[in-house]
């Protein structure tokens, strides 16, 4: 019979020997995920109309679904892209061996936090409020009336009054985004598993 | 309607709020000058309103400073024993006896606050670019009684706009996250960058939930039992489930589109998230 502690050594030497192995499926089904993960984060309803700049319709349903968008609403220029930083940072997701043990190699996955999002999304009449957070807890239509006094609206849509506005039905409707996208795959990557 | 978690929060938070600028920034001056005999529509017939030309007076009174603010007890000898009201609210005093006539000449040392704190519904569009506010300068020409009721800058909006309940832990706890975002007009960068500062540095601070019916005014805005002190307020239910600063954000608004708003007022934007754990649904 095997020593208990002999038996666990054996374990680990397995697991170390076949690292290089390991890593290579893991790195498979790691990618995959990552690649799920971006694809959901292109085709979420606010990435979609923010990346559509100033001629983009309000799929996100965040204004009413009426006139007006959300690059125009948040103000951004018609030259920005607001989107980049976020997937920068999604594309910058890896990951660290981490240790072996009983037949078992874990591995550290680097996900950005919300936190992270945030900080690099800044409204651009505000650095430093989130526009990524204003998405999930509201946005004023600030950034859409400073638009008025510019030349001739850089983002290309029409300027009304705030009243008008408000009464008229674009006024900010919440809605899930990177807190809830990032929680979601932090789960899956932790549950991601290679036999 | 009795009242509810989020009156609760937005009452305990303005109070923490008001005393945190008026302590940490020393934000506030005495100012000695006349009360002005103003006709307020509003009030009882036999009322009469003698107001400052500024608004808010300190009412708190545990802050101290370099110089201690000046809360008043009395003008030319007229004290709450005369059926004097003070509304420290609006900056005035308020004879309920009909003592008083139109022409009485009352003068005293008052603390005016140098930013008036307000609780709000308006979009911060609305309060940015609509609004025309009166400014509580403190360099007068002319002075002249404030009218009540009107907001008067410098001044800090707080509005709470979204709040959320997460499960927590079995048995019906939540976490409820509120953010509530302050919108600052001030007179100068300055002043801006200073209330700015301070709330920057109130993460992670923890606020007393103050029970509604030991909110320290009256429907008159006087001080209840004639004196108001927050830090013994505060310290009596600092216990009781506490409010917590998860995170604050501090912002200006950008040169560019300051350039773009129809007044000098310089602003600034401070998001606090606020968290405790409750059971709502019991």
């Amino acid at each position: 019979m095997i020593d208990l502690e002999l038996q666990k050594e054996l374990d680990k030497n397995l697991a170390l020997a076949a690292r290089p192995q390991v890593r290579k499926v893991f790195q498979k089904a790691f990618q995959k995920k990552k690649n799920e993960m971006i694809a959901e984060f292109l085709n979420h309803p606010v990435t979609i109309e923010i990346k559509g700049g100033v001629n983009a319709a309000n799929i996100s349903g965040t204004l009413g679904g009426g006139s007006g968008n959300l690059f125009s609403f948040i103000g951004f220029d018609s030259e920005d892209d607001p989107i980049d930083p976020i997937l920068r940072l999604l594309e910058s997701t890896n990951f660290d061996y981490v240790k072996a043990s009983k037949k078992r190699i874990n591995y550290r996955i680097n996900i950005p936090t919300a936190k992270d999002v945030f900080s690099v999304t800044p409204m651009p009449w505000a650095s430093g409020r989130s526009w990524a957070k204003g998405i999930e807890t509201g946005i004023s239509g600030l950034g859409f009336y400073l638009r008025k006094k510019s030349d001739s609206s850089r983002s290309g849509i029409g300027i009304q009054s705030p009243r008008k506005v408000r009464k008229g039905g674009t006024k900010f409707k919440n809605t899930s985004y990177i807190s809830a996208f990032l929680k979601k795959y932090k789960k899956e990557f932790e549950n991601l598993q290679v036999l | 309607m009795k009242p509810q978690y989020q009156h609760e929060l937005m009452t305990s938070f303005m109070l923490w709020f008001d005393h945190e600028l008026l302590q940490k920034g020393e934000a506030y001056s005495n100012q000695t000058g006349f009360l002005y005999y103003d006709d307020d529509s509003r009030l009882p017939s036999p009322y009469k309103a003698y107001a400052s030309p500024y608004k808010q007076w300190v009412n708190d009174s545990s802050i101290f400073g370099e110089t201690n603010p000046v809360i008043p007890t009395s003008f030319n000898g007229y004290d709450r024993t005369d059926d004097i009201i003070f509304d420290f609210e609006n900056g005035r005093i308020i004879e309920t006896g009909g003592a008083f006539g139109t022409d009485e000449v009352l003068s005293g040392t008052f603390a005016v606050k140098d930013f008036n704190i307000y609780l709000t519904n308006e979009t911060e569009e609305d309060l940015i670019l609509e609004n025309k506010f009166e400014v509580n300068s403190r360099y007068l020409m002319n002075p002249s009684a404030v009218k009540p009721y009107d907001q008067m800058v410098p001044a800090i909006f707080l509005n709470c706009e979204f709040m959320r309940n997460e499960g927590f832990a079995f048995g019906g706890e939540d976490r409820t996250t509120n953010m509530i975002k302050a919108v600052v007009l001030a007179e100068n960068s300055y002043q801006l960058d200073g209330a700015l500062s301070i709330f920057a540095d109130s993460a992670r601070k923890v606020i007393s939930k103050i029970p509604f019916s030991k909110h320290p005014s009256t429907e008159y805005n006087d001080i209840k039992n004639g004196s108001y002190n927050y830090v013994t307020l505060s310290n009596t239910y600092l216990n009781s489930n506490p409010y917590y600063i998860e995170d604050v954000t501090v912002s200006k608004i950008s040169q560019k589109a300051q350039s773009k708003i129809p007044s000098d007022l310089q602003i600034g934007f401070i998001d606090f998230e606020i968290s405790t754990n409750r059971y709502p649904r019991s």
